[in-house]
């Protein structure tokens, strides 16, 4: 029985990580930027409630004011475009994003 | 030095002493908590160049390019980081701490200072700085200052009083010695009068003479008895107690003797009733002194043609005269010196303050039972 419980979690867990390859890493394939995303976040949100909250946000509603970016970057490669996924999947992403690369688990 | 001197100076440096430690104590209190507050703001200003410190290595840190991020440390501070929603990023502090709303405080010998950091580099909405804090040690160094000023204090408030009393000693002095050496040239007149009135042959006097010669004598014997007290007084402090068994019974016989006399002149009889077997352990002048005042006073206050009643038993001596008798507060007052109630009779108001030194010495417990208009009654009991 716990064998078999252990592997479901198992399987929903790469699930969940291959639906963020799917979602997320296949356009933003590039490590090193999303390292520096979060530290973006991190640096004007703080905590993370807020930083998944503003970061869910931001991917549905995409502005000028809500971007952690600076403008003249924003000017050169325009805004992100809004999000395509529905809210539970944008949340879970976040969370997986957020897991992966928040700066807390890192300092030692 | 006299008694009331010694009083005035206690009185006077006890007074000076009282207010000196009141000003010492709210000098040092204030400086106590001047250095305290010295010491709070020391402290808070080296937490604080910390917490610059701090701020600057998390930026520093915040934006390297590393997987990981080494949080700073140092020997003498210990920190902790907070996000926005006061969670815990981060801590090398030895107890946990919660963000408070108090910028400073004390905690377990610890000092904490807290400051809120933007932008939050790691996340930090809030820095809090720990610190061994540094105890206000001054309390022996206080107390050291505190004990030299008070000695210093009760040597010159010593001298000080022994300053100012001085006019008021000298003056005290040249009166005591006018009076003894008055009391010392009284001496030879009255023996030689009692002395000469004794060999006078009353045989070749008319009764006329007599009478007068009596009179002589009776005065002459309450000078006599004055100066007794005179010299009792002024002797007292320098001369010490030569204690011996006394028959009690044939003193007091004596004295009676003695007052008989005086007695007569007024008209008053002096009612004996003694124990023969009574003995006490005493200095003779004084038991004498003690039993001649007690005689004279009851003399001097009981009402013509009246009865002393004098009554001896192995643990008490009570003399009872049919005087004029005191009120309480008049029996309160009585054993202060130079005191007098009754103006109209001679005396210098010292037997009672005679009295009250012997029976004071030699554990005497005095009862003055007196009715106004009654007469009053002396019990001494031992």
């Amino acid at each position: 029985m716990v064998r078999s419980l252990l592997i479901i979690i198992l399987w929903i867990s790469t699930l969940n990580a291959s639906s963020f390859e799917e979602n997320c890493l296949t356009c933003h394939s590039n490590d090193f930027k999303f390292k520096m995303m979060m530290k973006k976040y991190t640096l004007r949100y703080s905590s993370e409630n807020r930083i998944k909250e503003s970061l869910f946000e931001y991917l549905k509603h995409p502005t000028k004011e809500t971007s952690v970016l600076p403008l003249g970057y924003i000017t050169r490669f325009g805004l992100k475009k809004k999000t395509s996924l529905d809210d539970e999947t944008l949340r879970n992403m976040v969370d997986i994003y957020y897991e992966e690369f928040n700066i807390k688990s890192k300092i030692y | 030095m006299y008694k009331s001197e010694k009083h005035t100076i206690f009185y006077v440096l006890g007074l000076y002493l009282s207010s000196t430690l009141l000003l010492i104590v709210t000098l040092f209190t204030s400086y106590y908590f001047y250095k305290q507050e010295q010491l709070i703001h020391s402290e808070k200003e080296s937490l604080k160049s910390y917490t610059l410190e701090l701020e600057d290595r998390l930026s520093n840190i915040h934006n390297n390019f590393n997987d990981t991020f080494k949080y700073p440390r140092s020997q003498k501070y210990k920190s902790a980081i907070f996000d926005i929603d006061k969670n815990l990023i981060f801590s090398t502090l030895d107890t946990e701490i919660e963000i408070s709303k108090e910028e400073f405080f004390f905690y377990n010998s610890n000092s904490y200072y807290t400051s809120p950091l933007k932008p939050y580099y790691l996340g930090a909405a809030y820095i809090v700085i720990e610190k061994k804090t540094q105890a206000v040690n001054i309390l022996n160094e206080i107390l050291i200052q505190a004990i030299i000023i008070i000695i210093i204090t009760i040597i010159t408030s010593f001298f000080l009083v022994k300053l100012v009393l001085k006019p008021i000693r000298d003056n005290l002095r040249l009166l005591d010695n006018f009076i003894r050496d008055t009391t010392h040239e009284l001496n030879t007149p009255i023996t030689t009068i009692l002395a000469n009135i004794e060999t006078i042959d009353k045989n070749n006097c008319d009764e006329k003479s007599i009478k007068k010669l009596q009179r002589i004598k009776i005065a002459s014997m309450s000078i006599s008895n004055l100066y007794q007290d005179l010299v009792y007084l002024l002797l007292n402090h320098q001369v010490s107690s030569q204690n011996d068994k006394l028959n009690l019974s044939e003193i007091v016989t004596q004295r009676v003797e003695y007052f008989t006399q005086m007695a007569q002149v007024k008209k008053v009889d002096i009612l004996l009733e003694a124990n023969p077997n009574v003995s006490f352990y005493a200095d003779k002048l004084k038991i004498e002194r003690l039993i001649d005042n007690l005689l004279s006073n009851a003399i001097k206050y009981t009402n013509i043609s009246t009865t002393i009643n004098i009554k001896l038993t192995k643990e008490s001596l009570s003399i009872r005269d049919e005087g004029k008798g005191m009120s309480e507060d008049e029996i309160d007052k009585i054993f202060k010196r130079y005191l007098r109630f009754d103006t109209t009779q001679g005396g210098f108001g010292i037997g009672y303050n005679i009295i009250k030194t012997i029976i004071d010495e030699y554990s005497i417990h005095i009862n003055i039972k007196s009715k106004i208009d009654k007469g009053t009654e002396v019990i001494l009991s031992w």
